[in-house]
């Protein structure tokens, strides 16, 4: 990024204006992300080495057992298994469907059609989650419009009996972060020129072999950036496999949630968030140098 | 800096906004649980009109969600339905403040073993207003069935494989396996039989219900064969919502639970909060909510003798008269609650794999 | 290149793309025209549920404090990552790396881990919560998205014209009315519309900070969905779910998404 000299500031005074004017600028919106963020995370793992909420009223004292009890019942493992996986498939199918759908887009659709076409698989993306996994109760429930659509497709075709599964809420997240992999994908994709593709075509490479070896390499940091953005919300879902999942709803999010606002339980969800986090984190540190291409 | 006080002017501009919002006096905020009496339109215009007070509404989908929010939120609700297994542990944390029966009117109809129940006590002192009482135990949908059912065993046939509707919650779950092994529901002795049972629920259940609402729009679109329910609730779905089923009463009896309403610690209009609660226990208010609605059975015997014959609660009365057991939800020690949360977070995650 | 079949399917597969995006909404929305509770097919067309809505002062009530929660959302967002575009524009400094990498986490750390962290934080400090918490957190969740979007603005602006205007004999103030902001404000437009988006979707974090009686419509909604619901909630989601896409269709004029084309 260029350097530019354009402070009205005489030459030897310089420095200090310039660390004053960048204080200035940054200083406020810097504040604010220390006090809305930091400290909470600070607060955060302060509180999951306590052994009860520290207010006055109650007693409490530094303790490891919240981390522990973590290691020691079978079914917080499950259920972080569950959730890891839960962000696995959502990011799979994802790119399975999201990637062909941001080559057509990218590479096979021109001019404004491809504009408006791109802002509408877009835009949901940044309307309201909430109500987009709601609408999904309207169409997954018994008897609702999707088994309607498909007796009369398919008549005598039965019942799906897909609301309240865990496929329910594979189907809900899919929808919230299908866009994000088109993004991702499409910001990679137009970068590969189409005369490399046109010229393999001519030099007698099959479509796969473009696929397999220019295609899918030149576009990776899009579907990792993708998959990485998808995966990390989706572990720690909550809302969405409430409202679908039913009996099988139950992850490593909707424990936590269920820490903060039923069982007052504050040290042990902040200890479980932490170990959460911690995934998150390593997730980012393994795919850190592809996402760095990427953006 | 001063883009930072134009912030701390513009949150303290909100925040003084919202709080004045808040202030408004007369109004009450009641902690319930969705469509449980203290929200019915005809009563709150009624006691308005004779108060000039109005009323808010907070909800809660269990026992525990209730008891945080007191915890986290003192000084903002005015009165709170407890069930008086709670009463105890929300009077211990200092959470709900004591109540003399003399300032309520209503209460001398109360039954005596109700209005001074043990449950309702801490410390000597009186915590809660002997309100309704009733029994959990489970509906049918009458559709599914040839002949109603009378045994607690039910749930487990496996002619109703994925037909279950159940409430995720963890001590009524533990409770329903204490009471099918014979346990003390309160203190269950054998914790491997109680697991043993709730796994055997894996194939049953159909989906996890949180709120009366959710039960009535799982039934009537079909998704239960029958499910958990309480008898209150039960009379207001069939009466007032008009679905398609029965309340059964089985012979090994039933969880049978005293709901009580109390008092915050810091409530911020408690003259009113005193109020709104003999208006509950009034009769005239409950056989109209009865009849019209559907309630569970008032603590209030007065109120009881004046529904009308074959009312659903007289005919429960009856019916309960000749169970096995009737154990009444009492208070629990630490241990036992999170015995019961283990088991049951344990076995809803055997239930996902 | 393309043979017409190919292109043909590609057509088709976009579409129905497109219908898996949009038939939910599409669906939530024609039941919120159905008279029948319990959302009984066919559709038994009407407005009723408008009506009650209108009349439904909890949910109105709701609807006004994510209004004004995005409105000052987006005042305070937008000036403090205009300024810190600016800022990182402008100068080259020894930490520059550092803050940009420290936007971040806003984004990236699931929204239960940050809303929750809120919660106990703001709650154990005596900061909080309602209205003036949700904004707190709202600003931190859209100031990194103002800060990509100026950014992405600024980076065309040539200094030079600055300059220029000034050998000109602009005074320093009349070179940012008369050069900089003119330039700046598609950039700032769009980042404030993005802020506005951000927050008036945000369910999260509100949930975590909304107090009895305080609390936003998305977090009605939810309680609506999980105590007890009706098709009002159906009525007002599409009311929400069009005022949002219109907006991000405006957004869409100002900035390009997934950059130049």
């Amino acid at each position: 990024m260029a350097v530019s000299d354009t402070t009205t500031a005489p030459m030897n005074h310089r420095r200090p204006s310039n660390a004053r004017s960048i204080l200035a600028l940054t200083g406020p919106a810097y504040l604010w992300l220390v006090v809305t963020v930091l400290l909470p995370l600070a607060a955060m793992f302060y509180f999951s080495f306590l052994s009860d909420v520290p207010l006055a009223a109650r007693d409490w004292h530094a303790t490891l057992a919240n981390y522990a009890a973590f290691f020691q019942q079978d079914f917080y493992r499950t259920l972080m298994w569950r959730s890891l996986r839960l962000g696995f498939e959502v990011a799979l199918w994802c790119f399975v469907i999201g990637f062909p759908c941001a080559y057509v887009l990218a590479k096979t659709i021109k001019g404004r059609w491809r504009e408006a076409l791109f802002l509408m698989v877009i835009i949901p993306f940044w309307s309201n989650a909430l109500i987009r996994v709601f609408s999904w109760t309207m169409v997954l429930r018994g008897n609702g419009i999707l088994e309607r659509f498909l007796d009369w497709l398919i008549p005598g075709f039965g019942s799906l009996d897909l609301m309240f599964t865990y496929a329910a809420v594979v189907i809900g997240l899919v929808h919230s972060y299908l866009p994000y992999m088109i993004l991702t994908c499409y910001i990679s994709l137009s970068t590969i020129d189409d005369d490399l593709i046109d010229a393999a075509r001519s030099m007698g490479a099959s479509r796969l072999t473009v696929l397999r070896r220019i295609i899918l390499p030149l576009s990776m940091p899009g579907i990792v950036a993708g998959a990485v953005l998808i995966f990390v919300p989706v572990i720690g879902s909550f809302m969405e496999p409430r409202i679908l999942g039913g009996r099988e709803g139950t992850f490593l999010g909707t424990v936590i949630e269920d820490q903060f606002t039923a069982v007052f339980n504050w040290p042990l969800g902040a200890a479980l968030s932490f170990i959460l986090l911690a995934c998150v984190m390593i997730i980012f540190a393994i795919f850190q140098p592809i996402l760095r291409r990427a953006s | 800096m001063k883009g930072h006080d134009c912030i701390r002017f513009l949150t303290l501009a909100v925040s003084m906004a919202s709080m004045t919002g808040l202030a408004h006096a007369d109004t009450i905020r009641v902690l319930n649980w969705q469509g449980y009496g203290t929200d019915e339109d005809w009563s709150l215009e009624k006691f308005e009109a004779a108060t000039g007070n109005t009323v808010e509404h907070e909800y809660f989908n269990s026992e525990q969600e209730m008891l945080t929010k007191l915890r986290t939120n003192p000084g903002t609700y005015d009165v709170v339905l407890i069930n008086s297994a709670y009463t105890q542990q929300a009077a211990e944390e200092g959470l709900i403040q004591p109540l003399d029966l003399t300032d309520f009117p209503h209460s001398e109809g109360l039954q005596a073993r109700l209005a001074h129940n043990p449950n309702l006590q801490y410390d000597g002192k009186l915590y809660g207003i002997a309100w309704l009482w009733g029994v959990t135990s489970f509906a049918i949908n009458t559709g599914a069935f040839d002949e109603k059912p009378d045994s607690l065993m039910e749930l487990w046939n496996p002619a109703h494989a994925g037909r279950l509707g159940w409430r995720d919650d963890a001590v009524e779950s533990c409770q329903f396996a204490a009471l099918a092994t014979g346990q003390d529901i309160n203190d269950p002795s054998d914790y491997d039989v109680i697991r043993e049972r709730l796994h055997a629920l894996k194939p049953q259940i159909r989906t996890f219900w949180n709120s009366e609402n959710e039960w009535n729009q799982y039934m009537s679109s079909g998704e239960f064969d029958l499910a958990t329910y309480w008898s209150g609730s039960a009379a207001r779905s069939k009466q007032n919502f008009g679905l398609p089923i029965e309340f059964v009463v089985p012979r090994e009896g039933a969880i049978a639970w005293l709901d009580g309403l109390s008092i915050p610690t810091d409530a911020p209009h408690p003259e009113a909060a005193k109020q709104f609660i003999d208006w509950m226990i009034d009769p005239e208010f409950y056989v109209q909510w009865d009849t019209e609605v559907g309630a569970p059975i008032s603590a209030n015997e007065k109120a009881v003798e004046q529904l009308p014959e074959g009312a659903f609660n007289k005919q429960l009365i009856a019916q309960l008269k000749e169970v096995k057991s009737l154990p009444f939800m009492g208070p629990m020690s630490d241990e036992t609650r999170e015995k019961m949360l283990e088991v049951w977070q344990e076995t809803k995650t055997f239930y996902q794999e | 290149m393309k043979a017409r079949p190919i292109n043909v399917l590609a057509r088709v597969y976009l579409g129905l793309v497109l219908a898996f995006l949009y038939v939910p909404i599409l669906v939530m929305a024609a039941m919120s025209f159905n008279a029948s509770q319990f959302y009984m097919l066919p559709i038994d067309w009407s407005f009723d549920w408008y009506v009650k809505l209108a009349s439904n002062a909890r949910l109105l009530e709701a609807t006004r404090n994510s209004i004004v929660v995005a409105l000052v959302t987006t005042a305070i967002a937008s000036v403090l990552g205009t300024a810190a575009s600016i800022a990182f524009f402008r100068y080259d400094f020894r930490f520059k790396k550092v803050l940009q990498a420290a936007l971040f986490p806003p984004i990236a750390i699931p929204w239960l881990i940050t809303g929750t962290a809120m919660l106990m934080f703001f709650f154990w400090s005596g900061i909080g919560r309602g209205l003036h918490a949700m904004i707190l957190g709202h600003v931190a969740l859209a100031l990194p998205y103002v800060i990509i979007v100026v950014s992405a603005r600024i980076k065309g602006f040539d200094p030079d014209l600055e300059s220029a205007a000034r050998s000109l004999g602009a005074s320093p103030w009349q070179v940012v009315r008369h050069v900089t902001l003119p330039y700046l404000a598609p950039g700032f437009i769009a980042g404030a519309l993005f802020a506005f988006a951000v927050s008036f979707d945000q369910f999260v974090i509100s949930y975590f900070l909304s107090v009895p009686g305080v609390s936003t419509l998305p977090v009605e909604i939810y309680t609506a969905i999980k105590k007890g619901f009706t098709p009002e909630i159906n009525a007002i989601s599409t009311l929400v779910i069009a005022f949002s896409i219109t907006l991000l269709v405006i957004v869409s004029r100002f900035y390009r998404f997934g950059g130049d084309r």
